[in-house]
């Protein structure tokens, strides 16, 4: 069981398909997040797309995303 | 090996580095400044210091040399094993530190358990951080001996000498400011290296088609994903359940030298952002210390020792004022490693273990000399340490094979810590405890238990499951905190909403 012996019959490439749908829910996570909330420390006045931090990280994630699909 | 132009630009690069650190030492007035760099620096900054710090001279090498070895499945510790990770802390727990107003990582278990967690906690880094210090100036000092043909006393002096005094001057403003030279150094020099490199093979697809012609034990040598019975020690499951559920956060969420660095920001919107700029920039590491050993594989194949890959490739490929660029980067990364853990070790010593237990109440101005002078005495530390590590060669691992017994525990009382409220104090300190003792037990037994040469990613997951388990069970038979204590240290769905609304 510490080796995790029961998990032997998941291919590769099926653990490929779990770790790119972890990405998905961590990413549909992040958009749950509330804007403001990422917005947090910035004037009202000067939040704009650009610096909206929920956009920053579905931009790594989807560089990670794109990574593991690739290899 | 080096010519003149090679060693001009590292002798450059020492006294610029030397001299940008010296210039902050104008910032500093008080302890905040000295530990947290008055809480006014900027996202970028933070978020390549981060990423500098987190790779050190040895690493460079010992990376390459698994990518020689195993392939690019190593690349899996910057991708998979920090991302999700950096953005669990950007987004859940760098507010609460922030705003809680924090200098150390065991300062929050000290209060959403109790001091014993902390002292435990603190105590643990102190030791790991000092200990590091004495392998990590040896080991450098080696390296650069074999690479540079520079004594190693040279190295060490040179590097402590550097760093120790920008680090006493400037405080953790002069670490991360010269963290950002440092990164813009290392990637530099790396990428020049991959172009060239990849130039000399012949391209990205003849690189593929080369290596993975070379023989069965090349085939997955371009698979991220290793199956289960690989004989590399980094099967899918290790990474998944060992690197990503537990030792990723464990240490972008408890690393005190993280942490510490995004407690600098201006604003939340700073430190958070700091950790995601980080995370993207994380991704073009591998890029640079592990694909050198993969072209390798093409370039010169047949290395007895994989860690001889990136030197190997620098001399094939560089040529004069490259190398000396690329031998600036191997200094950065060393002295970005040092001064991290100079600056960090002082700030929990400082704050976790004079300030509660030796002189309480005193003036500022009285901690931040303790901040200065715990600083000097570490360095001194590691340099009359360093040459332990030539008589323990297996020093370096044994100090990391330590410090992997830690991360699970401390992970499962973080998360639980923030996370779930009914989790008390008795519960923390077993579960810290137990955890270690369950994991250090897995290690010395791991013959008995374990199919896999080095199963380090499969004890941690474990030592996980182990202290979360008894932090639960703990915790429901024991007497829960009031509602008070708890105020800012768990997590509510009111941290999401506008603070002018709360």
């Amino acid at each position: 069981m510490l080796n995790f012996d029961w998990l032997a019959g998941v291919s590769t490439e099926n653990a490929k398909n779990i770790f790119l749908v972890l990405f998905v829910i961590i990413g549909i996570l992040v958009m749950m997040i509330p804007t403001d909330y990422a917005y947090e420390g910035v004037e009202k006045s000067d939040r704009h797309w650009y610096n909206n931090l929920k956009y920053w990280a579905l931009g790594s994630l989807t560089i990670l995303f794109i990574i593991y699909y690739i290899f | 090996m080096l010519a003149g132009i090679d060693y001009f630009i590292v002798i450059a690069y020492i006294a610029g580095m030397l001299l940008l650190g010296l210039y902050f030492k104008k910032f500093v007035n008080s302890s905040e400044d000295y530990f947290l760099g008055g809480r006014s620096l900027p996202f970028w900054a933070i978020g390549m210091s981060i990423v500098v710090s987190d790779i050190g001279a040895i690493d460079f090498v010992g990376i390459s040399g698994q990518a020689y070895r195993y392939g690019i499945s190593v690349g899996n510790f910057d991708w998979i094993g920090s991302v999700p990770a950096m953005l669990l802390a950007a987004f859940i727990f760098i507010p609460y530190f922030w705003r809680g107003g924090m200098y150390t990582i065991p300062e929050y278990l000290g209060r959403r358990y109790n001091p014993t967690v902390r002292t435990i906690a603190s105590v643990t880094w102190i030791l790991f951080f000092a200990l590091d210090l004495g392998v990590l100036f040896w080991a450098s000092a080696v390296l650069l001996n074999v690479l540079l043909g520079w004594a190693i006393w040279t190295s060490i002096f040179a590097t402590a000498g550097v760093v120790g005094l920008y680090t006493y001057f400037g405080g953790i403003t002069a670490v991360i400011m010269t963290d950002v030279v440092q990164m813009v150094i290392m990637f530099v020099g790396g990428f020049a290296l991959i172009y060239l490199s990849l130039d000399a093979v012949g391209g990205w697809h003849e690189l593929v088609d080369k290596v993975t012609n070379m023989g069965p034990e090349y085939q997955s040598h371009f698979d991220i994903i290793q199956p289960i019975g690989s004989s590399s020690p980094f099967p899918w499951t290790g990474i998944l359940f060992g690197l990503t559920f537990v030792m990723s956060n464990a240490y972008m969420i408890g690393n005190q030298s993280i942490i510490q660095r995004t407690l600098t920001a201006k604003n939340e919107w700073h430190a958070k952002a700091s950790m995601i700029f980080a995370s993207a920039l994380k991704m073009f590491i591998p890029i640079l210390v592990l694909f050198p050993g993969l072209i390798a594989v093409a370039l010169i194949p047949g290395l007895e020792d994989g860690d001889q890959s990136l030197p190997a490739m620098i001399k094939e490929v560089l040529p004069p004022g490259l190398i000396g660029l690329m031998f600036a980067a191997f200094f950065a990364a060393l002295m970005s490693s040092v001064d991290s853990l100079l600056n960090s070790t002082a700030t929990l010593f400082t704050k976790d273990i004079y300030e509660p237990y030796i002189k309480k109440n005193a003036s500022d101005k009285h901690y931040l000399k303790v901040g200065q002078v715990t600083t000097l005495v570490l360095l001194v530390i590691g340099v009359s340490t360093a040459p332990i590590t030539e008589n323990y060669p297996g020093m370096y691992v044994a100090i990391q094979t330590f410090m992997s017994f830690f991360q699970g525990p401390l992970f499962a009382i973080l998360l639980l810590g923030i996370f779930w409220k009914r989790t008390t104090q008795w519960g923390g300190v077993s579960a810290l405890t137990i955890g270690i003792a369950s994991a250090i037990y897995m290690n010395i037994t791991k013959d008995q238990h374990f199919t896999i040469e080095d199963p380090f990613l499969y004890i941690s997951w474990w030592s996980f499951v182990v202290g979360f388990i008894v932090n639960v069970v703990v915790s429901l038979f024991t007497k829960p905190h009031s509602d008070e204590r708890l105020k800012g240290l768990v997590f509510s769905s009111k941290i999401m909403e506008s603070k002018e609304e709360n």
